[in-house]
């Protein structure tokens, strides 16, 4: 039951974003991929931890930024936050694989958000060559940012709140998918990173909602019950 | 018995003959066998003396010493009196009770013949309830009779220095074996023991016992192999009482709900019930209902304030204890508990027992029975109060059980790795150990006498590296091997263990407490996590205001009505056990036949006539399969009366083979009496009969296949997870740094199935729920019933009572041969409402 990848244009704020199945929108116009709360290393921290969560998370989501680079000809990626996960998921193959990485992609622009995560893990190394911000970025007409609060600057796109939704239908039917929502004042990404869980969100009427299914990104019909 | 005994015996004779006893026959054959050195199991019903029989064998055994002692000596010197607790004898008897309200009846009912028989000794318990302080002096010095619960029990074994303070440790008695026996807990002890047995050469074991059917294997299982070492035997104890089982009959039974599990329309019988007796102990089957009944029957008589109570595992200790002695003192009118109250604790007071809802089971309802007349040779009452109508066939099958003689099984677990992963560590803590030495120590239990040297390497890894087949983990290191074998080292490892050796069982929980004032009790996390603040729950028979979450705790106020939410505790829906679904099955066969015997079948007729009317009654040789058409969809009703768990095996397995035939979705629930399996468009189920869908060929890759296609191995995982360290209750004011390594076990499962399929506790999560949760050999045996079996197909325009508590089950599984975007482009999103 293998489906071709489908990817949803959706327009936001008068510009169009394509919505993709890997868990990341790109900005056609600006040849921009906005990703939100990769949280790199978090399977490392663990394992410092003492908890053992198998290796690969990391190289995994790697791997997906690294098609949908190529997939949308990229030239700028801008993270809204959360990049790494904690201080002790530092380790040496996490920052390995993220300058392996930068090194295929070096005329890549890299730019970062703060989000509460990066502030006690540390910023990212500078070798990475990364533009880190203290600030949210504005791009009009977003406001690009790690937490969804609305602004008189502009539409803010965000993560942070790793959303999903629990969609049902006939037949009993129910299933709890990763989405984008897009509100009034701000749309929310859902998380790249693998190994995160879902926070259901709780739309209201009027807001648009695109579930993440398998490899398609489907609009979802919202009912008022 | 040997002749230098006599006057030992006498003085234990003379102490029963104070009390108005004499000694049973069966408690002087476990004495006799226990100073011959044997171990063994003695199995009766409770309150027939089974505690006395394990206890006054050590009790002989030190009088017997002392006096040798005393004869050596010269007669004139006098043991001094006893001034100081450490003067005490050493630790001789550990008391394992699986149940912490249990350990301090037990304390007393020891401590009274011990003041008499053996004045020197002290008695006390240990639970996860006693204070640190109380902690801290048995840690130093631990007291000659030692009562503990299995998890207390690994955390001493955590401690180094514990060899050391067994040296004496002449018997570990171990309590309601039938309750620990089919749990990871009872495989807890099992590896306990054979520490215990390494050493302390020549220790002996007893188990107490209710009547199961496979009592030799309770007694194998307990001893290991030990049984070969030395001599072993079964005691059996006195006569079970006479057990009478009548059922509440509902006056107007068509008005009667069909299904509904919570109804409270008995209220009126069961009030009378209660006025009947001086003393009345009400069983439900869930926490949550428990909570239901107090509050129904509060609202019936508010006078009762302060008279009846409420008793459940959740409920905090001090409460739970001051229900207790309520209960023996005969202060207390009534107390509505659950199992917590199932064993050995003897309240002579109780004289009416009420069983809220089918008992499922027949040693339970005998359990249950016996908390009433709670003395040798007393008759026990107790009074079924069906939920539904349909529960009136299931107390008529759990008399006929009883009549009978059909007492179930337990059956032990084998080879858990996440419970074997957890000792390991423990041992690790307590000393160090070497592998080669522990594999052959734990290959001693019954639970991993087929442990493989795989496994076994497996373990190894996962507690030094982590586990993963291909590659180790630097920067991981829980047990390191060092001088004095492998040990544990650091000390954040060391905490969260010994924090984690107590959740073996259920989900992680909560403390829940006032904002300002004391603790309640504790809920399980999942419940917490729904709430939000200013929502209404009840719990502990207190209507509450959830305020926060913090620290790890529920910070709740006191609310103004009762109006919200019951909390709903997980895995409290017990399944219907073989025997009694057996009975059933008779039952309904007879009324298939037109024969209504007795008054509960005669009051549930009009309904099996309805029943009989839209569709069918099934016999003992058929099986039913009903077609309905609704709003939701096709349903397809199955009748195999099997048990819930069975049901749940059958559902996925029958939904991934029509599922194989047509691409389709469908949602299934189960209970006791059968599965019902929901698709949009009609199911092609005469396909599916004549291409063998009850087929025992390729039975266990379907079944597994089904598995799969289900959420029910994810969901197993919970408790893997849990047992194995993988996720940990977390400390109270830990802080954001803890938080940062908290992740569900459900994200656990999903990255090692996709970066580490090979991770043998995913393979256990498959196993568990194969074997024993979906009991694949009872499912493979009822397969081969079915198949034998007359279907009957009927397409019944409105919903027959059989299958109506199964239309309106909320509580689904899915199996589907479409994509998540083939399903999805029919779903949609529900909005909440406005909150208004």
């Amino acid at each position: 039951m293998s489906e071709s990848a489908v990817s949803l244009d959706a327009e936001i704020a008068g510009e169009m974003l394509t919505l993709l199945p890997e868990r990341a929108a790109y900005w056609q116009r600006k040849r921009t991929l906005l990703v939100a709360d990769p949280h790199w290393g978090k399977a490392a921290s663990f394992r410092a931890g003492v908890i053992p969560v198998p290796r690969g998370t990391t190289t995994g989501g790697l791997d997906r930024l690294a098609a949908i680079v190529s997939a949308t000809g990229a030239t700028r990626i801008i993270f809204l936050g959360d990049f790494l996960h904690a201080r002790e998921g530092r380790a040496l193959e996490t920052a390995r694989a993220l300058a392996t990485w930068r090194q295929a992609h070096a005329a890549l622009e890299l730019v970062l958000v703060p989000g509460n995560h990066d502030r006690r893990a540390g910023l990212p190394d500078s070798s990475l060559g990364m533009t880190c911000l203290d600030a949210p970025m504005l791009e009009h007409p977003f406001v690009l940012a790690h937490h969804p609060v609305s602004s008189v600057l502009g539409y803010t796109l965000a993560g942070h709140l790793h959303p999903g939704v629990s969609l049902t239908g006939r037949g009993r039917l129910r299933e709890r998918l990763p989405c984008f929502w897009f509100g009034r004042d701000y749309g929310v990404l859902p998380a790249f990173g693998e190994f995160t869980g879902l926070a259901d969100v709780s739309p209201e009427a009027g807001d648009r909602v695109m579930a993440i299914a398998g490899s398609q990104v489907l609009e979802v019909t919202l009912s008022v019950r | 018995m040997t002749g230098s005994l006599t006057s030992e015996l006498e003085s234990v004779e003379a102490w029963f003959a104070a009390r108005g006893w004499t000694p049973f026959a069966f408690q002087r054959e476990v004495w006799d066998a226990y100073l011959a050195g044997e171990s063994g199991l003695i199995h009766a019903a409770t309150g027939t003396g089974k505690t006395l029989a394990a206890w006054v064998g050590p009790m002989l055994e030190w009088m017997r010493c002392e006096s040798l002692l005393k004869n050596e000596r010269s007669s004139t010197l006098r043991p001094r009196p006893r001034l100081r607790r450490s003067d005490a004898p050493a630790l001789r008897v550990l008391w394992i009770t699986p149940l912490r309200a249990l350990a301090a009846d037990t304390r007393a009912a020891l401590a009274d013949a011990q003041a008499a028989l053996a004045p020197t000794w002290t008695v006390e318990s240990r639970t996860s309830d006693t204070p640190a302080a109380a902690r801290a002096r048995q840690s130093k010095h631990l007291p000659t009779a030692f009562i503990t619960t299995p998890e207390s029990l690994s955390l001493m074994l955590s401690r180094p220095g514990a060899p050391d303070a067994l040296r004496e440790l002449r018997v570990v008695v171990v309590d309601e074996w039938h309750e620990l026996m089919g749990t990871k807990r009872g495989v807890q002890v099992e590896l306990a023991l054979a520490r215990l047995r390494r050493t302390c050469p020549g220790l002996r074991t007893w188990a107490l016992s209710a009547t199961i059917g496979n009592l030799e294997e309770a007694r194998d299982t307990l001893l290991g192999a030990s049984r070969s070492s030395a001599p072993s035997r079964i005691v059996r104890g006195v006569e079970p009482k006479t057990v009478i089982v009548d059922a509440a009959i509902p006056p107007i039974v068509e008005r009667f709900p069909w299904a509904g599990h919570l109804g409270t329309q008995m209220l009126p019988q069961v009030v009378a019930a209660i006025e009947e007796g001086t003393s009345a102990i009400v069983f439900t089957n869930t926490r949550s209902q428990t909570e239901i009944w107090y509050q129904a029957l509060l609202s019936a008589r508010p006078e009762w304030a302060g008279v009846i109570a409420l008793h459940h595992g959740s409920i905090d200790r001090r409460r739970r204890e001051w229900v207790e002695q309520g209960l023996r003192d005969g202060r207390l009118r009534c107390v509505v508990a659950t199992s917590s109250l199932d064993l050995g604790v003897d309240f002579s007071p109780v004289d009416r027992v009420l069983q809220i809802g089918s008992p499922k089971g027949v040693a339970r309802l005998l359990q249950r029975a016996g908390r009433s007349g709670h003395r040798p040779g007393a008759t026990s009452r107790v009074t079924c109060v069906p939920t539904n109508a349909l529960e009136l066939i299931e107390i008529a099958a759990a008399r006929d059980g009883i009549n009978a003689g059909s007492v179930e099984s337990r059956y032990p677990v084998t080879r858990p790795l996440d419970v074997l992963v957890q000792h390991v560590v423990t041992i690790a803590l307590g000393g160090g150990f070497e592998p080669d030495a522990l594999a052959s120590e734990v290959r001693e239990t019954h639970a991993y006498a087929g442990l493989r040297d795989d496994e076994w390497a497996w373990v190894m890894r996962f507690v030094t590296s982590g586990g993963e087949s291909l590659r180790a983990y630097p920067e991981y290191a829980k047990v390191v091997p060092s001088e004095e074998g492998y040990v544990v080292e650091n000390a954040m490892v060391a905490r969260r263990h010994r924090m984690a050796i107590g959740t073996i069982v259920g989900d992680a929980h909560i403390e829940v407490r006032y904002l300002r004032g004391p603790k309640l009790g504790s809920v399980e996390e999942s419940f917490v996590a729904r709430l939000k603040a200013g929502d209404r729950f009840v719990f502990a028979g207190t209507p509450l205001e959830f305020v926060r979450i913090r620290d790890m705790q529920a910070w709740v106020r006191r609310a103004k009505n009762a109006q919200g939410a019951i909390p709903r505790w997980m895995g409290s829906r017990l399944p219907m056990s073989g025997e009694l679904s057996a009975a059933l099955r008779a039952r309904l066969g007879e009324a298939a036949a037109g024969v209504f015997r007795g008054a509960e079948l005669e009051a549930v007729k009009p309904i099996l006539d309805v029943q009989a009317k839209w569709s069918r009654i099934p016999s003992v040789d058929e099986l039913l399969i009903e077609r309905v058409k609704s709003r939701e969809g096709n349903h397809l009703f199955f009748f195999p009366f099997e048990g819930r768990l069975v049901h749940e095996g059958l559902a996925a397995l029958f939904a991934y083979r029509i599922a194989r035939l047509a691409k389709t979705t469908f949602t299934m629930a189960s209970n006791d009496w059968g599965f019902e399996l929901l698709s949009v468009d009609a199911a092609p189920l005469d396909q599916a009969l004549a291409s063998g869908l009850f087929d025992a060929n390729d039975l266990l890759r379907d079944i597994t296949a089904s598995l799969n296609a289900t959420e029910m191995a994810r969901r197993q995982f919970r408790e893997i997870a849990r047992v194995a360290g993988l996720v940990f209750p977390g400390y109270p004011r830990s802080g954001k740094s803890a938080r940062q390594l908290q992740a569900s076990s459900g994200l656990f499962f999903d990255v090692f199935q996709r970066y580490d399929p090979q991770n043998l506790l995913l393979s256990q999560a498959e196993r568990e729920v194969l074997e024993r949760q979906l009991e694949s050999s009872r499912l493979g045996r009822t397969l081969a019933r079915l198949a034998r079996a007359k279907v009957v197909i009927t397409s019944p325009k409105r919903t027959p009572p059989l299958a109506f508590p199964l239309l309106v089950d909320r509580t689904r599984e899915r199996v589907s041969s479409e994509s998540v975007g083939e399903r999805i482009r029919r779903m949609q999103l529900v909005l909440e409402r406005a909150a208004g």
